[in-house]
């Protein structure tokens, strides 16, 4: 039987509702949730596409690249954690987590010793950041990355600000982009310079999904605007309210010092430029293939967010909950670390 | 061609419908009869500004899609050819969603066998986003109070929990950018014609649905719920039907008039230069079936450093494909994450394409679609 049913679309923190469509129970395509307050029915491409991650989702644990029966992949992941020593173990939590999923997450690493890390694109967490009608009702609206292209449903806010008489100012890197093409200015030198060489004052709002530096943040903090910086993951932002971000370099740092690498349905072989064959065994909870879990030891399959409740923390910071579409018996992550917490 | 006014047998339709419960009634009829497989309609989900179609299977559950929902601009072209081109179902179906299965019949995506289409008049759609902040900025009223919208006479009416109505000229709605989509506002279809019924409000007693009946299906299914005990009907006086056309009239005049005020020419339009090339357009365009065989997915068509991507490459290949059959449904302004008033153009080709032809799309009678009529060939 046909059925459509709402959800929050997994690619970026925009925090974007999608509808998802449901054909005898299978999950066959996308409708625009045109009802959702932040996006009115329109989605990006990659959005639309999100729910090939469950169309490719892993069927079973794998283990030494070949399938193992979860119980026992699970056992073998047990067997690594206690016979690690905990201060070579980081745990890795990602923005692609729901709220529930990353306290539990932080619960089982503090309460093992293990470190725990999360990547946050560079970013931080302000304690005000500008809301998305901000961004359209802004005189000035000030651009850090194609958010146009990026993140096009923040980016439809600059084409209002800028429809409402509104200056843009972007600073972007590529010879081409969209955000660009509407730009009253563009810039193509460096954050610092970017920041240095204009005004801003409390009618500007500055949008950004990239920084040079972490000293970045701290002029962008200072600025007399709004601020609403874009992260690349649903949650990051409800995450960083509960685990404090690491830089590259930081990473790259607890990395070296790595044994045994638990990384929760994250990919950061893709975030992070490091040698991961430095590290003696690696372990993916993870719903579908990617960079990490092609490096991975053990894989054990995660729920997809379709599969699960949970709430994310939109870049603006409103939480928003959304309910599993289809029912699943894959194991979620809460119950995963309950297995391994014994 | 016969009209005849409509109301339910059924006391609780009768009160949950919009005019008399008579489509909710007939569908009733064509699922417990075993006619069809399910029904296609638009239900509420989390408030009236939340209509997302539902596909019902048993009568009991019909109730929910009972009712008109003028801020649910969905469309179910698309739904019927990739999800239930096999099955044999009853849909409700504004204008546009009947233009989008008559182009879809003569491409042969969808038989017309399988289907009873009743037709629902419309005088058009509201975003439902817009449509809140427009009850917001407009109305002595919170759009979370507002139980039922309905547009009658020229204004949009909301009704609140306490029973009371507001209502507001949508003329003036829109002078100040809210009111009906831009596609709306321009649409000259207003009677869905090729269903099988078109079934509204306009000439009707109160408490009656005015129904055309189109062809002889349509027939069966008026002459069926009767029979079966969930219809009442009688003929309308002729001063309804003259009603009726009035107001059919009035709102063709008023969309010929957006038609003028609305076209732009193409290359005075920046707003090409936004578009980041995510075939949102495409993908929801009922008219574009070719799906993964679109050409556009095509490698010499992918050139991701081309954003924005040339306008003739992509949009121009589109237009050439299907710009003869838009119906103006509007989908694909709708969910351009951009804002691109995308359906504009196609609209206007195909206004042109009228102009030679005489062809409008899912309203003319060709069997074949445009560009396979031999004596259109030679445009």
């Amino acid at each position: 039987m046909l059925e459509i049913k709402h959800t929050l679309c997994p690619v970026c923190s925009v925090g974007c509702g999608i509808n998802v469509v449901l054909n005898d129970g299978d999950i066959v395509g996308t409708f625009p949730y045109k009802r959702h307050p932040v996006n009115a029915g329109k989605n990006c491409l990659n959005g639309r596409n999100s729910i090939e991650c469950y169309k490719n989702k892993f069927q079973s644990a794998i283990v030494s690249n070949s399938e193992e029966d979860l119980d026992k992949a699970i056992a073998d992941v047990s067997k690594e954690i206690k016979s690690a020593d905990s201060s070579k173990v980081t745990v890795i939590c990602s923005g692609n987590e729901c709220i529930e999923e990353i306290e539990a997450i932080k619960n089982f690493a503090e309460s093992n010793g293990f470190n725990l890390a999360l990547y946050a694109d560079d970013l931080a967490n302000f304690d005000e950041v500008a809301s998305y009608d901000e961004v359209a009702d802004a005189c000035k609206v000030f651009v850090i990355g194609d958010l146009l292209y990026e993140n096009p449903l923040i980016g439809r806010r600059i084409v209002h600000a800028k429809q409402n008489g509104a200056q843009i100012y972007a600073l972007v890197k590529a010879e081409k982009s969209v955000t660009g093409n509407i730009a009253d200015e563009c810039f193509n030198g460096s954050v610092d310079e970017f920041l240095s060489n204009n005004d801003f004052d409390e009618s500007s709002v500055i949008v950004f999904n990239q920084i040079d530096s972490p000293e970045d943040l701290d002029k962008i903090n200072a600025l007399n605007c709004k601020k609403l910086p874009v992260f690349s993951k649903p949650n990051t932002k409800g995450a960083l309210s509960i685990i404090d971000s690491k830089s590259k370099e930081e990473l790259t740092e607890l990395l070296d010092n790595t044994k045994l690498l638990l990384v929760f349905n994250d990919d950061i072989v893709e975030d992070i430029d490091f040698d991961f064959s430095k590290i003696s065994k690696i372990i993916s909870f993870a719903t579908c293939k990617n960079n990490t879990t092609e490096i991975s030891d053990i894989i054990i399959p995660i729920k997809t967010w379709l599969e699960k409740d949970g709430s994310f923390v939109n870049a603006m910071g409103d939480a928003q909950t959304f309910n599993a579409v289809v029912e699943s018996d894959v194991l979620s992550e809460v119950e995963i670390i309950d297995k391994l917490n014994g | 061609m016969s009209y005849v006014l409509a109301k339910s047998q059924n006391d609780d339709i009768h009160k949950a419908g919009e005019c008399g419960g008579a489509v909710t009634s007939i569908l009733k009829y064509l699922l417990d009869e075993g006619l069809v497989d399910g029904v296609l309609a638009i239900s509420p989900c989390d408030d009236v500004y939340d209509g997302v179609p539902t596909f019902v299977t048993d009568s009991e559950d019909l109730m929910k899609t009972a009712g008109s929902y003028h801020c649910a601009p969905t469309m179910f072209g698309d739904l019927v050819q990739k999800y239930l081109f096999d099955k044999k179902i009853a849909l409700t179906a504004k204008p546009c969603d009947m233009r989008a299965i008559e182009e879809l019949i003569t491409r042969h995506k969808v038989s017309r066998d399988n289907l009873y289409i009743i037709g629902l008049n419309c005088g058009g759609t509201v975003p439902p986003v817009r449509g809140r902040k427009m009850i917001d900025l407009f109305y002595e009223a919170d759009p979370d109070d507002v139980v039922s919208e309905e547009i009658d006479k020229g204004q949009f009416i909301i009704e609140l929990a306490d029973g009371s109505e507001e209502a507001v000229k949508i003329h003036d709605l829109e002078k100040e950018g809210y009111g009906r989509r831009k596609n709306c506002q321009r649409c000259d279809v207003k009677i869905p014609r090729k269903a099988n019924l078109a079934c509204g409000n306009w000439g009707a007693e109160d408490g009656w649905t005015f129904i055309e009946i189109n062809d002889e299906k349509g027939q069966e299914l008026i002459d069926g719920a009767k029979k079966a005990g969930l219809l009442e009907t009688k003929s309308p006086a002729d001063a309804a039907v003259e009603g009726r056309s009035k107001v059919e009239g009035i709102m063709i005049k008023m969309a010929k008039n957006s038609q003028k005020a609305s076209f732009p020419l193409v290359n005075e339009m920046d707003d090409w230069n936004r578009c980041i090339s995510c075939y949102a357009c495409r993908d929801v365009c009922p008219i574009c079936w070719c799906f993964e065989n679109c050409e556009l997915n095509k490698s010499y068509f992918k050139d991701e450093a081309n954003i924005p991507p040339t306008p003739i490459a992509f949009q121009g290949v589109r237009l050439s494909h299907m710009s003869f059959s838009c119906c103006d449904c509007g989908q694909c302004d709708d969910v351009c994450p951009m804002d691109i008033p995308v359906s504009l153009i196609f609209d206007k080709l195909q206004k042109k394409y009228f102009e030679r032809t005489g062809y409008v799309a899912g309203v003319s009678d060709d069997i074949k679609p445009p560009l396979y009529s031999p004596e259109k060939t030679e445009l």
